[in-house]
């Protein structure tokens, strides 16, 4: 990928300088506008290696990791952009649990001072979690950080000892979307014996389509349409079952939308050893604590025409502004607010 | 020299960054787009830039030309917006602009080609979908990169 699409060589430079959190598609995408515009880019990311989830998340399959790799290469070698990996940027808060690559930790404030503009593209990380009976057994686990761990043994990072042992084993996934259909084939090539796939819809409105679903179902997958899971059945604090709901579908409604209506007193109980939940992601906002960016209801980052937050100076792009995307999308959403970083610190000359 | 512009649907996830680039490139007109079928495929549809093109055949007012490296480009001055290209098109490609009151479609990124850059879309597809260069190399790229999976 050649994130410095704009341009072939490095331009004069600018003297001005650029932090940006968070190295995913939408980080990239703005890094190499930056970079054609002769900024001086500095990228900071907790993971030991620049390309979110495009590295971190898409299977290999998808995205052929060293196509994310050249791009970096390119960046970095003939733009002279600089990756602090394994660096965690923080609010002024505690460091979090879990963030097991970070070896650095560097104060927002200190960011701000050093730059002269700072563009947050954290993007969407967690996965949303059901509050259902049992959802807190061992063994329940979400598609999100499954899919992460492995792309992280598969890059070296971490032993396979460390992945949860999927080799004969029975797996349930909840959800029919794009995570899950990832999840199933990975489960598929790490040996997992029957790999259950649960919609509370039907193939026809599986938001990974039906050719997607057909091709699992054709490799072996049990597709479970119209059942949604109502508790999960632990024994000894590990996952034993899941107890699932038979749904019918409504007429539909004005938008032409038919929810699932659960059938009463109609149940299926299916034995597993691990529930992998793959219904979407949460926007996590990488402050805990008021640090004058507002976020809207739904906890985006707010910005204006220019991609600027409510502070002067700080920017936002990618999921953590549009909510959970494609990776088109945040590649786009990093150029605009380039763009307008760009604008902001030229002006009329830009 | 002929070049071409390549789209191995096989290898297109639907992630949509062909779409946003041109997007961007060409302020809210993207020439590339993805279209979700009824069966759930991502299917990008652009231009061909057709060795025997149609449109150019057809075109009454000869508004249709191929420049120095056969892409199939539409002169905007002399388009009447009769749509006769896009009724003979096989993917259904050239686009009235209504802001410049003409037909319009991907033009192989002719402001780049002239910088020595290729296609944005080529540059940027995350999956290597896009495939852009001289017919032989072009193939040659293909070939070994389908040996390297086989093997």
């Amino acid at each position: 990928m050649r994130f410095a699409f704009l341009c072939r060589d490095k331009p004069e430079p600018s003297n001005r300088k650029i932090a940006i959190i968070g190295a995913g598609p939408a980080g990239l995408s703005a890094t190499g506008y930056l970079v054609c515009h002769g900024h001086e880019v500095h990228i900071f990311d907790k993971l030991p290696e620049p390309g979110g989830l495009m590295l971190f998340g898409i299977p290999e399959f998808r995205i052929p990791i060293s196509r994310v790799r050249e791009g970096f290469a390119e960046l970095r070698d003939i733009f002279g952009v600089k990756f602090h990996g394994r660096t965690k940027i923080v609010f002024g808060n505690k460091p979090d649990e879990g963030d097991s690559f970070v070896d650095e930790f560097i104060e927002f404030d200190k960011l701000i001072k050093d730059f002269d503009a700072v563009l947050i593209a954290t993007g969407t990380w967690k996965s949303i979690m059901p509050k259902i009976e049992g959802g807190d057994l061992k063994g329940v686990l979400p598609a999100l950080s499954l899919l992460f761990k492995i792309k992280c043994a598969r890059l070296g990072y971490i032993s396979w000892d460390n992945i949860t042992p999927l080799k004969e084993k029975t797996v349930v996934i909840i959800g029919a979307g794009h995570t899950a259909v990832d999840v199933a084939i990975e489960c598929m090539s790490l040996g997992a014996s029957k790999i259950y796939m649960c919609y509370r819809r039907t193939i026809l409105e599986a938001p990974a389509g039906y050719h997607e679903i057909n091709f699992l179902k054709n490799r072996g997958v049990i597709w479970y349409e119209l059942s949604m899971p109502t508790r999960i059945i632990g024994e000894n604090g590990n996952v034993k079952a899941i107890e699932l709901q038979q749904c019918k579908l409504s007429k539909p409604d004005k938008n032409g939308r038919r929810y699932p209506i659960p059938i009463e007193n109609q149940f299926v109980t299916i034995d597993t050893n691990y529930i992998i939940y793959a219904i979407g992601q949460k926007l996590t906002p990488p402050f805990q604590q008021d640090i004058d960016v507002k976020l809207d209801d739904w906890g985006r980052i707010i910005v204006d025409d220019l991609h600027m937050t409510s502070r002067e100076g700080i920017f936002a792009a990618g999921d953590i502004v549009i909510g959970p995307s494609k990776v088109g999308r945040a590649i786009q959403d990093g150029l605009y607010a380039a763009e307008g970083i760009n604008y902001w610190l030229m002006g009329e000359q830009s | 020299m002929k070049k071409v512009l390549f789209i191995d649907y096989n290898r297109c996830i639907g992630c949509e960054t062909c779409q946003s680039i041109c997007e961007f490139i060409h302020r809210d007109k993207p020439f590339i787009k993805i279209f979700q079928t009824s069966t759930g495929l991502s299917i990008p549809i652009t231009c061909h830039h057709c060795e025997n093109a149609p449109c150019l055949n057809i075109c009454p007012t000869k508004a249709i030309y191929k420049d120095e490296d056969d892409a199939v480009i539409i002169n905007t001055e002399k388009c009447i917006g009769c749509y006769m290209c896009l009724a003979v098109c096989p993917f259904g490609i050239p686009s009235f602009d209504i802001r410049i009151g003409a037909m319009n479609k991907c033009d192989m990124c002719a402001d780049r080609r002239k910088r020595s850059l290729a296609p944005a879309c080529s540059e940027m597809c995350p999956c290597v979908a896009i495939f852009f260069g001289e017919p032989q190399a072009l193939e040659q790229t293909i070939k070994a990169k389908i040996a390297e999976e086989l093997a």
